[in-house]
């Protein structure tokens, strides 16, 4: 029997190291959590350690201290099975057999789930949450993916959470002072905590006035999915007041790929295509009339389809880049997904031919 | 031959080598194409190996952690399979309609031909031979990097 390596190296794709040795080690380390969490789970039980036992306490509370008490063992137990048993299921395995057993209880999981899934195409993503809104023009309304409307909700969260602290403290100060009790350590927290607070809702309403005031962006389209070598008509609407310096709406694939660096996974992000459908410069809005425009978005004939993985994705989207006169930019996207141009079969004299013909 | 052979473990014992014949030029399948794989294996002993497996399959490349999907598995480990499937063998299969190969910036799915051999004394060995589907033009790079 070859003795384990201790420092093995990438070769490629290939680890100089032991799979089995490694698939091992995994093993001993869950098993080790299950035999702890049976030895604290015995210790509790045995009474050696003194949890709920005092007898003076009301039941109520020893049940809960209990129950308490008993998460701790449970999550070892849980977390070393749920352990043991995934390394017990890939012991020996390669990783093809792996991913075929996997690919089979997704593909189960998905016939009871969802229905309306496109099994036909792998690693596809389905498009039903981008068509599940009618448009008013056009068939759909597409999503509308913002960054900046999840900035808004996280400063909206932060602000309320921490003045709803920040309310609690000074309530206690406040009932003190009114009883003639100073608590100098209790206001010298609070002052650098209500800036915070103070500062905090001035920052949301910023950004909500911000987001708010150059109105919103709708897009509709008139077919989704979309396939490579066809055009679709789309309809941009823009509401606000005021003039805009410039309005663009590019196509764009994007490409995200997710990795561990360290004890972090990170997500890089790059554009890897870009076309400008149409530029907009110089457009006065007046107040309750947005500005509607229909163009044609072609997606080019040989065009990478939309794709997602657990670790890897290709987008197509649609973005609109505004340029207000009185207020800073924006930048709003809504995602599409793009199907591959698939090839239907027809027999000719002398044999098969394969036909590109777009399927609709 | 433009694929690669691995064995998983430090030392090795004469690698075998694994040929393939694919029946498209170049390699190259159109979607929801008839692939059809010859395939060779040379440098084994008769009775030495234990199971084998053929897969069809495509996996990710590039700056993410990788990603695989298998449209095509099978597992020979009885003798007289293992038998058949040895030294020459046939892998015949129908393409799916995705994902197609694609060479990005840091997003890059390719499919393969992958044979692996389990040896009775535990060792294991792969090989692999990349084909593409579809034509899709790589990407020409970054346009932007997206915070």
């Amino acid at each position: 029997m070859r003795l384990p390596r201790f420092f093995g190296k990438k070769r490629g794709h290939r680890r100089t190291g032991s799979q089995a040795w490694g698939s091992f080690g995994e093993a001993i380390f869950y098993a080790a959590l299950v035999a702890a969490g049976v030895c604290f789970a015995g210790l509790l039980f045995s009474g050696a350690v003194g949890i709920g036992s005092d007898a003076t306490a009301p039941a109520w509370s020893r049940w809960w201290l209990w129950a308490f008490t008993l998460l701790i063992p449970g999550a070892l137990l849980a977390f070393g099975l749920a352990g043991v048993a995934r390394t017990v299921r890939a012991w020996g395995k390669s990783e093809e057999r792996r991913a075929a057993a996997e690919g089979i209880s997704n593909l189960l999981e998905s016939m009871g789930q969802s229905p309306g899934a496109d099994r036909g195409h792998p690693g596809v993503p389905t498009c039903e949450d981008l068509v599940n809104s009618p448009g008013t023009i056009l068939r759909y309304r597409l999503p509308i993916e913002s960054p900046e409307s999840w900035t808004l909700v996280g400063m909206g969260l932060f602000a309320v959470l921490w003045n709803a602290v920040l309310v609690v403290l000074a309530v206690g100060a406040g009932i003190d002072l009114l009883s003639g009790r100073i608590e100098w350590v209790l206001f010298a927290v609070l002052m650098p905590f209500a800036a915070v607070g103070i500062g905090g809702i001035v920052l949301f309403v910023r950004r909500l006035v911000l987001t708010t005031a150059v109105g919103t962006t709708q897009m509709e389209i008139c077919d989704h999915p979309l396939f490579p070598g066809r055009s679709y008509d789309v309809l941009l609407a823009q509401s606000g007041s005021g003039v805009f310096r410039s309005i663009a709406l590019t196509l764009e694939v994007e490409e995200m790929a997710s990795f561990r660096q360290g004890t972090d996974t990170r997500t890089e992000r790059v554009i890897v295509w870009r076309e400008t459908v149409k530029e907009w410069t110089n457009l006065e809005i007046t107040p309750g009339v947005r500005f509607e425009t229909h163009v044609t978005v072609t997606i080019p004939a040989g065009a990478m389809h939309s794709f997602a993985s657990a670790h890897n994705a290709v987008r197509w989207r649609i973005v609109v880049r505004g340029q207000p006169e009185r207020w800073p930019g924006f930048v709003r996207v809504f995602p599409l997904i793009v199907y591959p141009a698939t090839l239907t079969r027809s027999t000719v004299a002398g044999g098969l031919t394969l036909v590109d013909k777009v399927r609709r | 031959m433009n694929g690669s052979d691995e064995s998983n473990g430090a030392a090795r014992p004469a690698a075998p080598r694994i040929s393939m014949q694919f029946d498209h030029p170049l390699r190259q399948y159109p979607v929801a194409a008839d692939l059809v794989v010859l395939y060779e294996v040379e440098g084994v002993a008769p009775g030495s190996v234990r199971a084998v497996e053929r897969s069809v399959l495509w996996y990710t490349e590039g700056k993410g952690e990788e990603d695989l999907g298998v449209h095509h598995f099978e597992r020979l480990d009885d003798a007289t399979h293992v038998a058949e499937a040895l030294p020459t063998g046939t892998i015949a299969v129908r393409l799916p309609a995705s994902p197609l190969s694609y060479e990005g910036v840091v997003v890059k799915i390719r499919w393969c031909v992958r044979i692996r051999l389990f040896f009775a004394t535990g060792r294991d060995f792969v090989s692999e031979h990349v084909f593409d589907v579809g034509d899709i033009a790589p990407a020409l790079g970054m346009v932007e990097r997206l915070q």
